[in-house]
């Protein structure tokens, strides 16, 4: 390996010099309160920090450490010196090429894209599930019978309007009663859009802004279209 | 939203569970039968989304607002406090897209923090307020680690569904909503007795 020229440090692509890694004690208070530090042999949250900092960037996005940190900011919350862990280790995944994403994740963002929904589930079958479970959990529910109930699809005007989980009506419809149960209780004219209703931005998880931004714009879309009042964040 | 599309926060209300469920509570709209869970204890787990990450894109956390619901259901003594916890938390273990990675041996070894923090509150029951949080300590962490006295993992909305009551519409609102529906899947081409389906 190359000997590092402090003196002469390379450009990284992060771009988050100087409040990312510049103004770092190397205190150790991001990787001690870190339950990944050294799940993944050799890195830690310092670690990574530094070795950017160095110049070494791109070793950092050709491990698995940025796809093992689940993002969840405590480095950040934490950091005395206000550096940006987080933002970095998701900036880290950024700078990976698309087809070395980890696992089903890009092809979830890009299946989002073309068929508005991660699981890709055709329009129809999603209108006929949720107009299905309407009656079976809710009309003829033993214990908590809810006559009246349907789920609103492109109602137009209406106060709230809701994404969907794509995860519940592919494999856990039930699910979806919980919200509805509660809906029905408090008499809230609600709607769900037909298109484009998935819940759940990947893009954020692989590092892939413009799709996330896509999956943003679609739930205002919806929100415009039907002219609905409020909208609910997906949980 | 907050980064590119600001006009939004001017043309909607834009809102989370938290803001919803403790609206419908504080105005009477939904009521709860504390009787359902009573004589249970609870935990509460508070994802990085709406604790650390809310707190730092929106400068709004929710712990008093998490807190409220679920005193609404489970009485105060039986409400054990996980430690660390709100801004503080452990993550799941499943943040980041854990839940759907490759790293499995990874994101159950990160979850073990999690596990041994319910674990020690002795809680029966775990809320999560979070379709990841939920799977991860439901299907990840239970099946694989001792998790004391824990048997439940409820989300937060399942949990208020689970203790509603539930006053059934009245005649003529009942009559009002099938006629909506009607129109409804007739647009939509739905036929529920359709056996071919």
């Amino acid at each position: 390996m190359e000997a590092l020229k402090l003196g002469e440090r390379k450009e990284g692509k992060l771009d988050l010099t100087p409040e990312m890694a510049d103004v770092c004690y190397t205190c150790t208070t991001c990787s001690s309160g870190c339950p990944i530090s050294g799940v993944v042999p050799g890195w830690d949250a310092r670690k990574a920090i530094r070795s950017i900092a160095m110049g070494l960037e791109q070793e950092v996005v050709d491990s698995k450490f940025p796809w093992v940190c689940t993002l969840c900011g405590r480095c950040q919350y934490a950091c005395p010196q206000g550096v940006q862990l987080q933002k970095t280790f998701r900036g880290l995944r950024s700078l990976r090429e698309r087809d070395k994403v980890p696992g089903p994740l890009h092809k979830g963002t890009i299946m989002n894209y073309e068929r508005g929904n991660n699981l890709g589930i055709p329009k129809f079958d999603f209108l006929f599930l949720l107009a299905e479970l309407g009656v079976e959990l809710m009309e003829e529910d033993e214990e908590q019978p809810c006559p009246g109930f349907y789920v609103p699809v492109d109602k137009e005007n209406a106060n709230i309007i809701v994404t969907i989980n794509s995860k519940e009506p592919f494999g856990e419809p039930e699910d979806m009663a919980f919200w509805w149960k509660i809906f029905y209780a408090a008499k809230e004219d609600w709607t769900v859009s037909s298109v484009n209703w998935e819940g759940v931005n990947w893009g954020l998880f692989t590092g892939d802004d413009e799709n996330m931004k896509i999956q943003v714009e679609r739930v205002l879309e919806n929100a415009r279209r039907l002219k609905a009042k409020t909208i609910l964040y997906p949980e | 939203m907050r980064t590119w599309f600001p006009e939004a926060y001017e043309e909607f209300n834009i809102v989370s569970i938290y803001e919803v469920l403790v609206d419908y509570i504080k105005t009477g709209r939904i009521k709860i039968n504390k009787e359902k869970f009573a004589n249970h204890t609870v935990t509460l787990h508070h994802p990085c989304n709406y604790f650390r990450k809310s707190k730092a894109a929106f400068d709004k956390e929710y712990t008093e607002e998490y807190r409220y619901i679920v005193e609404q259901i489970f009485d105060k003594k039986n409400i054990i406090d996980m430690h660390p916890n709100a801004l503080n938390n452990h993550c799941c273990g499943a943040g980041g897209g854990a839940w759907a990675s490759p790293y499995s041996d990874e994101r159950l070894t990160y979850g073990k923090v999690k596990a041994d923090q319910i674990k020690a509150t002795g809680a029966e029951i775990v809320v999560a307020p979070c379709h990841n949080c939920r799977d991860q300590i439901m299907k990840g962490l239970t099946p694989k680690f001792d998790m004391g006295n824990c048997k439940e993992t409820l989300y937060l909305w399942e949990m208020v569904a689970q203790a509603l009551i539930i006053e059934p519409w009245s005649e003529q609102e009942v009559k009002e909503a099938h006629a909506l529906r009607d129109a409804q899947f007739e647009r939509d081409g739905i036929d529920l007795d359709d056996d071919e389906y």
